[in-house]
């Protein structure tokens, strides 16, 4: 035959081919295809959302820095105005714009950003912000006057002219909105003031929180940055405005890449499916191949003709991610916001931000995952003998033979050095890389598994059962494939289930350790308007339902120039016997030096290095201290480290004598709701003070945690999904294969029902291994998440708490869910003829 | 003269102002007649009062002898009602200062300015001696010589300016009516014939530059007519010594609503002319392209037995500040002729031409 | 045994419309009938509509005095996995299952003691010679020994009726004739009637009679 006419019949056998394929397996490739559309559509709307708020902050953080070359900032409680004509009277300094940034904390309402400036100056730096209606800086100058963003008037109700009512300290200031910005200024909750009505209104005279400066043009940005470094006291900060940014997507850099993880584990999820489709039709379609091989297609040939299907369910499947994930991240930004319910970007309003070239990247990795989960099966189809491929053509056979389990045991035995690894840029990639080779040696082990589980089961009396159990054992390799997509998503699904339950039980054991009162009266969080001054703090202590109280002061200080800040906390406490602290490490009495103590929290002992004993610099008050570290403990709040001194060394350095909280222990006989009554009362106004008892508070905390892990969950359940599509794949193609058994059994009398039993007991006894499987390999990943992932990601360690309830349940749901599977896709053979099944098997 | 230089001030500033008439801040101290200039007292600040400028405009020539124009001005604005502010950021006096330059070689005006709240010793206007400043740009008076200093992007003036005659006092001894009414006035004095010695930064290049220029100094409280929609100004160093100002402010039909003029002759003798001694002719109309405002660049004004021809240094001495301040007008560097003979050179400011001009 | 009263089916086949009209058929206790016809003439769909596998259109089919339309599918089911014995022309073995396995099926699905269906398959074994095979799957044996196993799930729980569509269509004539004595043979023992679908002549001629499915009934025919 001529190449050439061989081409064309070649053609014409692969559309044949293909044609007959896609009859006979239509529900199945839909499925494949369905499973590359999930996984490139979890991994696209988490880029789309991250990207997207990621860009949005940027895009404000620009808007906000404008043309400033450096910024200068220091603890959250401000820093002495009087550096600010320093710093505008050094030569090769061309704008500097001092500015105040805080929290307005408003009755009821989300707490409003505020940002106040002197208008003259902030014009030439944020020409963007405050250069398109001149004639409001003059109306800004007005010492009551604000101007609200657009996405601040929508969210507040309010409009030009209306009246704002803020909380400062435990009174209420009315400030005067005098103007919206239009939408397309910032997409910022935001509102802007003139400084010195903020300093005046909200009590921060002769402070400043921020100075941002533009260098002359000519001038040498780092020579400034320098000059301006030796004017600043302790503790205050200039860099250059990227880092800002940095700090931002450093800030919230590994919960993204911890989503992108799981998106990808979609992905490869989807991928798995592929390969179980394409493994179990291609054994299917042996016969024909094997004919095309005696017809002169060579090996090259059959793998072309098997790869350009799983090109084609690759390209499909991941244009429907593409649109997919589209829907998704659209649906999740608009619902969830920019951090899905994380709470990193809270008052920001993020718009989808198109990334064409992410698109094309995991259009990319849907079309590569289809196609490498078709590489091995089609090679081994290729690379058959066609002889007795021809002869035996109509049996699915085990090919399989035994491999070695050494690969998948060296794999396993990597796993942990792998997770003893430290972090490389703050992201744990041992860890990732840890699990990857755990599932991988889990992968290749997973029919040598199946076949020592299945020996160990006794032969069942029963017909039916006998059947099902000698199919499964003769199918061990198959049922490998059939469950290897099940084993991934289920044990990844197990591990976070465990990792979220140990998250979940650590976060209760330590909610109760750190809320040791019995009531919290709180006047505004850290960086809010609000505050307890001392005079109120005074009132307090001497309410009759008041026992005893501990105040707190929440601050930010800066350690290092560009990085996040850490909380300083402030509290009142007793130096042998401090409350509250969930201590991992002590060692007060241990310490030599008579330095004071600070007890910092595991984030700032892995950030900076520090260890019990370690002297650390806390500058506040524009002077540095040397604190000796005297425990390190457990802080689940924040991500960036915390350290917590006596509140009396803080008013020493500061002079603040405010507070954020104060803790109450009540008076015997009574309750919470009488503290509430008497502060009310002697503050003379209700509802500026939040009076919470514990329990209240451990409910929204625990509220919060779940809100914030319900993508986790979503992804997952995505994950798994497409497993059990896995195990329907096997299930169909058994089916489909064994059309011709089922006829017979018809013949010989069994019933329908005896058949639906059948498959059941299949698909239980698949679902079975493959979720046993899953959740044994699941439990060791949720160690490495647990104590590598989670650890070098957050900073935060946690006990392990095993949600067995949780386990068995989702466990059993899926097991039936298998069972269902299995019996659903046999229906096509219950309901068939068997008169024709017995017929066309040749 | 308060009327002239409002122009420079942004529509929203006099919106403030105006509320800041039922301010609960100290009131504003009347402007009456009768007071006494002192000198160099009155030179200083009066923060008490509302507006105040320092106005130099002037003849400038390079080694070649080539002709410039310039102006740099300060004002002080006490226009906000900081309700007892203790900021230190308190807007309390806001300081703006312009720098103009007009070439013809050029064919247009390069312009700068610098807007700042006072305070922290990077903005203010000094009391007791002339001198304003705004971060690097100042005015400020020393013996008998003033030095004015602008640094921009596109051009840099640094001046010293020498006195070489006496204040010459406007309207009675200084106290300058503004319309027909006894309650619009302003102190209102100048330093003619100033010698003005410097250079001038264009494009990174620095010039020496020589001349003749003209200082405004003006405080006043009280707003202008509300008819008036504009006004038309002239500041004339002549050249026997002799000084000449003179303006008239316009309704919205071009009619004269008021006017008045000083000229001190060149043995010192100083007279003050009434309304009907003074008349504005409109020689010649020149459109602005950008703005499509027209603008009467040449002048025939009479005031009392004295009539002159003023033509300018160029037609394009628009400054369009609508990016800044919100407004566009007209001042720029004029000769004035008698006869065919040019007797000084001066300034002439021309307002409410774009746009009516309304408190 | 079997009696077939007047039973008519009208079905479409792979390329024609085909008619079986009016058939009347007896069939006594251990007779051995053979059926031939051209393809497609309706012998298979004789054979499904006597298994109870498909319906006829009018007409009645009694199997040991019992009525197969006043049965449903259940019922029918269970009444072949008692009465009845299939040989097909593919053999149709359980791959998964032993060779022993696959000839006791018939009594595990009707619930026979494991032991004793052992037994039971191992004295059948021992009758089709292939008792060395008891323990091996099906894809080692050859054709003819498949077929024999087939025969033994056949006849393994002693049916009354053996349908046998075509039994050595897939043999060689060596095979074939092994197979249809052994076949001949195991119905004696077990005094079942059956019916033997076939082309071959020398087949029909293994049987008691022979008849012709035609397109007007059947006929006895010449072997």
């Amino acid at each position: 035959m001529a190449p050439v006419a061989l081409a064309g019949y070649r053609a014409l056998v692969q559309r044949a081919l293909t044609s007959c394929a896609w009859q006979a397996n239509r529900g199945r490739l839909l499925l494949s295809v369905f499973g590359v559309a999930l996984g490139v559509a979890l991994g696209v709307a988490v880029h789309l959302i991250n990207g997207s708020a990621i860009n949005e902050f940027t895009v404000a953080a620009r808007t906000l820095s404008g043309d400033a070359n450096l910024v200068v900032r220091g603890p959250l409680e401000g820093f002495d105005e009087n550096i600010y004509p320093l710093i505008a009277r050094l030569a090769g300094v061309d704008v500097a714009s001092p500015a105040l940034e805080l929290d307005i904390r408003l009755p009821s309402r989300r707490p409003l950003h505020l940002i106040a400036v002197d208008a003259f100056r902030a014009l030439r730096i944020q020409p963007a912000l405050f250069g398109s209606e001149f004639r409001q800086i003059y109306a800004l100058l007005a010492s009551d006057a604000i101007v609200l963003s657009h996405a601040a008037a929508e969210d507040l109700g309010l409009r030009e002219g209306s009246r704002l009512i803020a909380q400062v300290g435990t009174q209420s200031v009315p400030l005067r909105v005098i103007a919206v910005l239009p939408p397309e200024v910032t997409a910022q909750r935001v509102a802007f003031a003139d400084i010195a009505t903020a300093q005046w209104r909200l009590q921060r005279l002769g402070l400043l929180d921020r100075i941002d400066i533009r260098v002359a043009p000519g001038a040498d940005t780092q020579d400034i940055a320098a000059k301006i470094a030796a004017l600043l006291p302790p503790g205050v900060q200039v860099s250059d405005t990227d880092s800002q940014s940095r700090q931002a997507e450093g800030m919230t850099r590994a919960y993204r890449v911890n989503l992108n993880m799981l998106a990808l584990v979609a992905l490869f999820t989807g991928s798995f499916l592929v390969f179980a489709t394409q493994a179990l039709t291609i054994l299917q379609r042996r016969g024909e191949i094997a004919i095309l091989r005696v017809l002169g297609v060579t090996r090259g040939g059959v793998m072309r003709i098997l790869l350009t299907e799983s090109l084609i369910i690759g390209a499909v499947g991941s244009a429907l991610g593409l649109v997919l994930g589209f829907a998704l991240a659209w649906f999740a930004v608009s619902r969830f916001g920019g951090d899905l319910g994380a709470g990193y970007f809270i008052g920001m309003t993020v718009h989808l931000h198109q990334d064409p070239a992410a698109l094309a990247l995991y259009f990319a990795l849907g079309v590569g995952a289809a196609v490498a989960g078709c590489v091995v099966p089609a090679w081994k189809a290729a690379a058959s003998d066609p002889a007795p491929a021809l002869k035996a053509a109509n049996a699915i056979e085990t090919t399989a033979s035994a491999r070695p389990h050494w690969p998948g045991l060296g794999l396993l035995a990597a796993t942990l050095p792998l997770a003893l690894l430290p972090p490389i840029h703050g992201l744990p990639v041992g860890g990732y890389a840890a699990v990857a080779v755990l599932l991988a040696g889990a992968l290749w082990l997973a029919p040598a598994v199946a076949e020592r589980l299945l020996r160990g089961l006794p032969s069942p009396r029963g017909a039916v059962a006998l059947i099902a159990v000698q199919q499964l054992r003769g199918v061990n390799s198959q049922l490998g494939i059939s469950i290897s997509a099940i084993v991934v998503s289920f044990s990844l699904m197990a591990a976070m289930l465990i990792m979220i339950g140990s998250f979940r039980g650590s976060l209760e054991a330590w909610l109760r350790d750190i809320l040791p009162a019995d009531a919290y009266v709180r006047a505004g969080g850290a960086g809010q308007t609000g505050f307890l001054d001392a005079a109120t703090l005074r009132t307090v202590a001497a309410l009759p339902a008041v026992a005893r109280i501990a105040a707190l002061r929440i601050q930010e200080i800066r350690l290092q120039p560009g990085q996040v800040p850490v909380t300083l906390l402030a509290r009142d406490l007793e130096l042998a016997n401090p409350e509250a602290l969930p201590l991992l490490q002590a060692g007060a009495d241990k310490l030599r030096s008579n330095l004071p103590p600070v007890w910092i929290s595991e984030a700032a002992a892995d950030l900076y290095g520090w260890s019990v004993g370690s002297e650390v610099n806390v500058a506040l008050g524009g002077t540095n201290t040397r604190y000796a570290v005297a425990g390190i403990w457990r802080d689940y709040t924040r991500q960036n480290g915390t350290l917590l001194i006596e509140r009396a060394r803080y008013i020493a350095a500061t002079g603040d004598t405010r507070a954020n909280d104060v803790w109450v222990w009540l008076a015997p006989g009574h309750s919470v709701e009488t503290l509430l009554e008497e502060v009310n009362h002697s503050l003379g106004a209700a509802g500026l003070v939040e009076v919470r008892n514990t329990a209240s508070i451990r409910k929204t905390s625990l509220a919060v945690f779940d809100r914030t892990f319900a993508v986790t969950y979503l992804l997952e359940a995505v994950a798994v999904l497409i497993g059990l599509f896995g195990i329907s794949v096997g299930c169909s193609s058994q089916v489909l294969a064994r059309r011709a058994e089922f006829g017979m059994l018809r013949h010989v009398g069994v019933t329908r029902g005896q058949i639906a039993a059948l498959l059941g007991i299949e698909g239980l006894l698949a679902g079975a291994i493959g979720i046993t499987y899953g959740l044994v390999t699941g439990g060791a990943i949720s160690l490495v998440l647990i104590h590598v992932i989670n650890r070098q990601s957050f900073h935060w360690s946690m006990d392990l708490h095993v949600p067995v309830l949780a386990l068995v349940l989702v466990s059993a749901v899926l097991v039936l869910a298998a069972t269902g599977t299995a019996m659903a896709s046999g229906r096509r053979a219950m309901t068939g003829q068997p008169i024709a099944a017995v017929k066309e098997d040749w | 003269m308060n009327r002239r230089r409002f122009v420079m001030l942004p529509l929203g500033m006099l919106t403030i102002a105006q509320a800041s008439r039922n301010a609960r801040g100290a009131p504003y101290p009347a402007v009456v007649p009768g007071r006494v200039l002192r000198f160099p007292e009155d030179e200083g600040s009066h923060p008490g009062f509302r507006i105040e400028w320092w106005y130099a405009t002037g003849w400038l020539f390079d080694d070649a002898k080539r002709p410039l124009g310039f102006q740099i001005t300060f004002f002080r604005n006490r226009a906000v009602d900081t309700g007892g502010n203790p900021s230190r950021f308190a807007p309390e006096q806001l300081i703006v200062a312009h720098a103009a330059l007009s070439d013809p070689q050029r064919g247009h005006l390069l312009h700068e300015q610098q807007i700042a709240r006072s305070g922290f010793g990077l903005a203010d206007a000094a009391s007791g001696i002339t001198d304003a400043r705004i971060g690097n740009w100042f005015l400020r008076a020393g013996g008998d010589t003033l030095r004015a200093s602008t640094a921009g992007r596109e051009f840099s003036l640094d001046l010293t300016l020498r006195r070489t005659q006496p204040p010459l006092l406007h309207g009675e001894q200084g106290f300058s009516r503004k319309g027909p009414g006894p309650e619009s006035g302003s102190y209102y004095y100048t330093l003619p014939h100033l010698a003005v010695d410097g250079s001038i930064v264009t494009g990174g290049k620095a010039i020496r530059v020589s001349g003749t220029a003209w200082l405004d100094h003006e405080w006043s409280t009280a707003p202008m007519e509300s008819q008036a929609t504009g006004w038309d100004w002239i500041g004339i160093n002549l050249d026997d010594g002799g000084a000449l100002m003179a303006f008239r402010m316009r309704a919205g039909s071009g009619a004269t609503l008021w006017s008045g003029a000083t000229l001190r002759h060149a043995d010192g003798r100083t007279q003050t002319f009434a309304p009907q001694q003074v008349t504005w002719t409109s020689v010649r109309q020149w459109r602005s392209t950008r703005t499509d405002a027209t603008y009467p660049v040449a002048w025939r004004v009479a005031v009392g037995d004295l009539l002159l021809e003023l033509e300018p240094l160029m037609d394009d001495q628009e400054q369009d500040a609508r990016g800044s301040t919100g407004t566009v007008y007209w001042e720029g560097a004029i000769t004035a002729r008698s006869g065919d003979r040019i007797v000084g050179r001066g300034y002439l400011e021309l307002t409410g031409y774009w746009r009516a001009f309304r408190l | 045994m079997l009696s077939i009263r007047k039973l008519s089916k009208t079905y479409t086949g792979a390329s024609q419309r085909h008619v079986l009209q009016d058939l009347d058929l007896e069939l006594g206790a251990g007779e051995y009938v053979a059926i031939m016809g051209e393809s497609g003439i309706g012998k298979s769909t004789l054979l499904n509509l006597i298994a109870g596998l498909d319906t006829p259109d009018s007409g009645s089919i009694s199997i040991a005095g019992t009525e197969l339309s006043a049965l449903d599918d259940y019922a029918r089911t269970l009444r072949r996995r008692r009465d009845i014995g299939f040989v097909f022309q593919a053999f149709h073995l359980l791959p998964r299952l032993s060779v022993a396995q696959n000839i006791a099926l018939p009594l595990y699905l009707l619930g026979v003691a494991r032991e004793a269906a052992a037994e039971r398959a191992h004295a059948m074994l021992e009758r089709l010679r292939l008792a060395d095979r008891a323990a091996d799957l099906p894809r080692t044996l050859s054709s003819g020994q498949m077929q024999r196993v087939a025969i033994g799930r056949a006849l393994i729980h002693r049916p009354r009726l053996v349908l046998a569509d075509e039994p050595t269509g897939n043999l060689d004539p060596e095979n074939a004739a092994l197979v249809l004595d052994l076949l001949k043979r195991e119905l004696a023992a077990t005094n079942a009637a059956a019916l033997l679908v076939t082309h071959s002549h020398a087949a029909a001629a293994t049987t008691q009679r022979a008849l012709a499915l035609t397109a007007s009934g059947l006929q006895p025919a010449r072997v």
